[in-house]
């Protein structure tokens, strides 16, 4: 198959592939490495289903041609929980602490924040990123933050109250 | 299957060469990728070369220039832009208005320039920079132009921007940023949704209450956004009083071309064009912070 | 320690759950379907030469090349691939297999149909006009149809329930008849996770599919009826769902997954777009529905009929239940005391994307219809909306509208409840409320009742060394929380501690057959057998002498006594429970008169419950329940332009964001007669159902106009008001 030779970093390992011309890097990630955890839905970067960390932001995934992640440090949602269970050795700078990752997990689960699962890897990208930024948001930060994350078991009441928990539990802890 | 190569110069010159020689169906202009990307998802568009803008260091970053006109890079995220403090403080309303295009997805990767030269009607920040009498640079190995952005901005997805051109920067003159300015966008449905009609204003009231600069301009009701100098004309030169605003609003719904899409019919957003300037411009008129 | 959550939490959010798009395989390939842009048109011919030459691609089918049979929930008249003539925009023309996805893609994009295009009928009242065109030959001769030669050519079927006098007679006697039509349109179940499967032809002669649906044993007897063999030769593989509230119990793609493994002989993977998933599965039935109501002079309901004119899309292959009409069209009125009752449905072919089952079918459209018509009659009549209601609502030991010897009915003591908590929520708001000038304010309310009931299924435990238990099921957790309702009640019967109980779904060889989740049936089933299971596995302990240990010793020393065996809970209800629960909402409204604006600042729901396996769990249905609602009521319509689905993604086709959801107040009304040993009531489509009548109502009540189609659109309001305005 003919296709492009990429070099990325993907939760910290170094790969190397070739991707075809319309391979998109949630395919990629999926398909390609494996990594099924991110996942796709609307395809038109609404329902934040793909959503990644790259270089420093969340992106949508299906909107970023695999080529156009070259070079760059890509993070999924295994890379994100490698990083709660503390396997992950030496972070670029600007993903989540582990910690806060771990809070905000046990918050989901302790406040119904899912039902389906489908959304939660984004869901967990978009509240740890948030409270990354800022530990103790106002409520319409967290509206206008989470805005971009659709859910359609849940009603959004449990991910509200998961995000508000953690909030509580980060800066109780700390930090 | 196409390979498809990602170009990422780092200068302009670089981009400009490329341009100058390229078929644009096969070479593509590629910033945030959120306009183009699900064109390429769903293989409408099929280039052989995506030519990344974000390593080019002309296209970067904001600034004040000297002649006191605020630069904005074609390059700068709509994050950038609205946490930019300068932006923040001296043009709110523009700050504003890019915080609610898209998510914060979007926000984190889609560029000023690319929105611009996308040229949705529906945008939103289109209105916002036409009442800042904003100003569109464009380059290309010919030469640079500037273009009032109401010029470059010709219909729908369609602007002044020959093949071989790039946007390179915006820029907003220092006296728009002495005008109060707002934008308001409607949304019926759903905040999220992209406007039915999105009106913005931006007006310089003198001591004595009298409008001595106005500027009208809605998205979402034409072909491409648009300033309604009809309604400016009924302002300018008295006071912004509730006769004049509700006969200025009169001017937009005359002058807007809607059509009819999920966002609303034609007459009911020439209907809310009418209302939300009205609203909007009482609104400016009003005292305040 | 904080709440135990769900059975499935961790694993959801450690990433590690996997869905049917998420299978990977040695050797797999990749399908993508070719769909007909056409609403009704003859194949003429179809040529794949150019498709061939797409590096990568392995095979290339269309329906002469499938010798399946068509499939269906209940009627099977759905081809694998369409033959010689399609019937709806999207519907599978043919299907590529290839190396990659985007080889896929781009071999299916490149395959040209040349179509001769035909007459299409897109609306249900045109379809059943004599001299429609048709949209199948022999609709009566599909397995499973119930429609007759003798009836209308496009009808898939109706559905009629009568109770009492003569409604004709009744309204004839009634001082005051309303008569109204409303238009409820089609939605997408919004389900976030598109279609998806994999299919494994395996040389052996077993198939082994894995896929985004919540039946499996039910998907597993489809497929062989489709295919033509023996159910034992297919294996439905266990996998997460994303999602499905009804749009997931069909064969869907599967088959045609199948037929490119087998073509290819390899592992298939078939994953379809958001985009065709939105114009080309099942969304739910658009409909008609036309109320007549009848009041006396003293303001008591006295007749009532219902007429509903239903699009069932080009197939009636989604429906699943046996007279292949929507039960919820049978609600229609049944919480209050009405002598003569008349509820007619009739489905009709079109050539518009087939039509299915969502949330609770027939119920919304039976609901806004009633709801929003009894507030008619209410202020015609200058009675409150909720006074109405409690003077006609039936009572306890009333048998219902059709006769139901209903167990309980909690009517009343939920209009109550939802009458104080607005009474509170008003001291509230007056408080809060600013005059803003233009907005106008209004309270509306709407009344709900559904049926419960049960099914079939088993739930097999396994005790492990360790003294931990794995129950076993056959059904996935595609949201709802079954998997953490048998964990629970296996906790609480035998004992254990939540980290001691694993639930895992198990493909279809290992249990018995089992009705799959859906109908709200599987908290009341699962519950039901798991109890059983458990039992069982107590009865075991004792037999052999170990009732005297722990409870985890005595579990570890079985397993270490017989390490393979599992003890079974079976359950199989067919009977009626004459069991329902009741739900009232109100919405708290303003209305911007100027531009038609609503804007919905609260919805209350006030719900009767009896006992509650995992209240997280529940809490979460009821809440999402209430915002799926509020995306029917004001967001969501798949929108078709000459057949053609034209919302065809998620920024025309709008589901509720966090932005879109209000202030939402819940008051849970204890006390419920529930079912089976522990008392359980469904609480899955409970809540979505009258949140747009209670909308609708409020709307009303702001500012007098009344909007009879969904969802409600500013627009809409806008030019009720200007015409309310014009009115001398």
């Amino acid at each position: 198959m003919s296709g492009a030779s990429v070099e990325l970093w993907v939760n910290g390992d170094r790969v190397r592939a070739r991707v075809s011309g319309g391979e998109f890097l949630a395919e990629f990630l999926r398909e390609g490495l494996g990594l099924v955890g991110t996942k796709v839905g609307c395809g038109v970067g609404v329902c934040g289903l793909c959503t990644v960390w790259m270089d420093g932001r969340l992106v949508s995934s299906c909107l970023v041609p695999a080529v156009v992640a070259a070079g760059r440090q890509v993070w999924t949602v295994e890379g994100l929980v490698a990083l709660a269970e503390g396997r992950v050795a030496d972070p670029p700078p600007g993903l989540p602490p582990g910690r806060l990752v771990r809070v905000v997990q046990r918050a989901f689960v302790e406040c119904e924040g899912l039902q389906c699962g489908i959304c939660t890897p984004g869901q967990l990208w978009a509240a740890c990123a948030l409270l990354q930024e800022e530990p103790d948001p106002p409520e319409e930060r967290l509206g206008e933050f989470l805005a971009g994350n659709l859910c359609r078991c849940t009603g959004y009441q449990g991910i509200l109250r998961a995000v508000r928990a953690a909030s509580r539990e980060g800066r109780l802890a700390g930090g | 299957m196409r390979a498809v190569e990602y170009l990422a110069p780092e200068h302009l010159g670089e981009v400009l060469e490329v341009l100058a020689g390229a078929d644009p169906a096969e070479t593509v202009v590629w910033a945030g990728g959120t306009a183009l990307g699900p064109l390429l998802r769903r293989g409408l568009v099929v280039p052989r070369t995506l030519l990344g803008l974000e390593r080019v260091r002309e296209l970067a970053g904001l600034s004040v220039e000297e002649d006191g006109s605020l630069r904005i890079g074609a390059a700068v995220r709509l994050r950038e832009l609205y946490e930019a403090e300068l932006v923040r403080l001296q043009l709110p309303a523009l700050a504003g208005t890019a915080r609610r295009v898209g998510n914060v997805r979007v926000q984190n990767v889609a560029t000023v320039g690319g929105h611009l030269a996308h040229a949705d009607p529906a945008q939103d920040l289109p209105p916002v920079l036409l009442v800042l009498d904003a100003e569109v640079r464009l380059y290309s190995r010919r030469g640079a132009r500037a273009l009032p952005l109401e010029e470059f901005l010709l219909g729908p997805m369609q602007t002044a921007r020959a093949e071989d051109e790039l946007v390179t920067e915006v820029r907003v003159p220092p006296h728009a940023f002495r005008r109060r300015t707002g934008y308001v966008r409607y949304t019926p449905r759903s905040p999220e949704d992209y406007p039915t009609v999105g009106v913005a204003a931006s007006v310089e009231v003198d001591a004595e209450g009298v409008c001595r600069e106005v500027r009208v301009a809605v998205g979402g009701a034409g072909p491409k956004a648009l300033r309604v100098r009809a309604a400016e004309q009924v302002l300018v030169g008295g006071p912004l009083s509730a006769d004049r605003c509700r006969e200025a609003a009169r001017r937009v719904e005359e002058e807007v071309d809607p059509w009819d899409d999920a966002r609303g019919s034609a007459a009911y957003k020439r209907a809310m064009a009418r209302v939300w300037a009205e609203r909007l411009l009482q609104q400016l008129a009003a005292p305040g912070p | 320690m904080g709440p135990v959550g769900r059975a499935d939490g961790w694993t959801k959010v450690q990433g590690r759950a996997v869905y049917a798009a998420d299978v990977r395989l040695p050797g797999m390939l990749y399908g993508a379907v070719v769909r007909s842009p056409h609403p009704h048109a003859r194949i003429l011919r179809v040529r794949s030469e150019a498709a061939r030459a797409v590096p990568g691609v392995w095979a290339i089918l269309t329906g002469a090349d499938v010798r399946y049979g068509t499939y269906g929930r209940r009627v099977r008249d759905m081809p694998v691939l369409a033959r010689e003539v399609v019937r709806f925009a999207g519907e599978r023309v043919a299907a590529v297999a290839a190396e990659s996805l985007p080889a896929a893609r781009q071999a299916a994009a490149l395959v040209e149909v040349d179509y001769e295009p035909l007459p299409a009928v897109l609306n249900p009242q045109e379809a059943l006009q004599p001299g429609a065109p048709r949209v199948h030959e022999v609709a009566w001769q599909y397995p499973g149809a119930v429609v007759g030669p003798d009836d209308p050519s496009n009808l898939q079927s109706r559905g009629v329930w009568q109770h009492g006098e003569d409604v004709e007679e009744a309204l004839a006697r009634c001082a005051y008849v309303f008569d109204e039509t409303y238009e409820i349109p089609p939605a997408h179940q919004g389900y976030l996770e598109p279609h998806a499967c994999v299919a494994w032809a395996k040389p052996e002669g077993v198939v082994e599919v894995w896929a985004s649906n919540k039946s499996p044993h039910r998907l597993r007897a489809q497929l062989a009826a489709c295919l033509g063999v023996p159910a034992e030769r297919i294996r439905v593989m266990p996998v997460y769902v994303g999602g499905d509230f009804g749009g997931k119990g069909s064969p869907m793609d599967v088959p045609v997954a199948v037929a490119l493994s087998v073509a290819t002989g390899r592992p298939l993977k078939l994953v379809v777009e958001y985009e065709e998933d939105l114009t080309a599965a099942n969304p739910r039935h658009g409909s008609t529905v036309r109320i007549r109501l009848g009041v006396d002079g003293e303001g008591r309901m006295r007749a009532l009929d219902v007429r509903a004119w239903v699009n069932g899309g080009a197939y009636a292959a989604f429906k699943p239940v046996e007279h292949v009409n929507l039960n919820g069209f049978a609600e229609a009125g049944n919480t209050y005391r009405i002598p003569a009752v008349r509820i007619e449905s009739l489905i009709a072919y079109t050539h518009t994307v087939p039509r299915g089952h969502m949330r609770s079918p027939g119920s919304l459209e039976a609901n806004f219809a009633v709801e929003s018509t009894v507030d008619v009659a209410a202020r015609a009549l200058g009675l409150d909306p909720l006074e109405f209601r409690l003077r006609n609502v039936l009572r306890a030991g009333d048998r219902g509208t059709l006769g139901e010897p209903w167990v309980e009915m909690r009517g009343e003591e939920v209009l109550r409840a939802l009458a104080g908590a607005l009474e509170e929520g008003e001291g509230a708001a007056g408080t809060r409320r600013e005059e803003e000038a233009g907005w106008a304010r209004g309270v509306g309310v709407a009344l709900y009742c559904r049926a419960a009931h049960a099914g079939e299924t088993e739930v097999a435990l396994q005790p492990r060394p360790d003294g931990s238990v794995v129950a076993w099921v056959p059904f996935p957790d595609q949201g709802g929380g079954q998997h953490t309702v048998v964990r629970n009640v296996v906790c609480k019967e035998l004992g254990l501690l939540p980290a001691a109980v694993e639930v895992q779904q198990v493909d279809t060889d290992e249990l018995a057959a089992d009705s799959g989740v859906g109908g709200s049936r599987v908290t009341l089933t699962a519950s039901a057998a798991a109890s059983r299971a458990c039992q069982q596995l107590r009865r075991r302990l004792e037999e052999e002498g170990l009732r005297g240990l722990g409870v985890q010793e005595a579990v570890a020393e079985l397993a270490r006594r017989r390490p393979a065996e599992r003890v079974r809970g079976r359950l199989s209800v067919e009977e009626e429970l004459w069991l329902n629960s009741v739900c009232a909402q109100a919405a708290r409204v303003r209305v911007d008169r100027e531009t038609g604006q609503v804007r919905v600042e609260e919805l209350v729901t006030v719900l009767d419950v009896a006992e509650i396996l995992h209240p997280p769990s529940h809490r979460a249905q009821v809440e999402g329940g209430v915002v799926m609602g509020l995306g029917s009521a004001l967001l969501e319509e798949v929108v078709v332009e000459g057949g053609r689905v034209v919302s065809s993604n998620l920024h025309e086709y709008r589901l509720p964001s966090v932005a879109d959801v209000p202030t939402l107040r819940l008051i849970l009304v204890p006390g419920g007669k529930g079912w089976g040993p522990y008392g359980v009531k469904p609480v899955g489509e409970m809540t979505n159902v009258a949140v747009a009548a209670a909308v609708a109502n409020a709307v009303a009540d702001a500012v007098g106009i009344r909007v009879r189609r969904l969802p409600i659109s500013a627009e809409e309001v806008y030019r009720l008001l200007r015409a309310q305005e014009a009115r001398p």
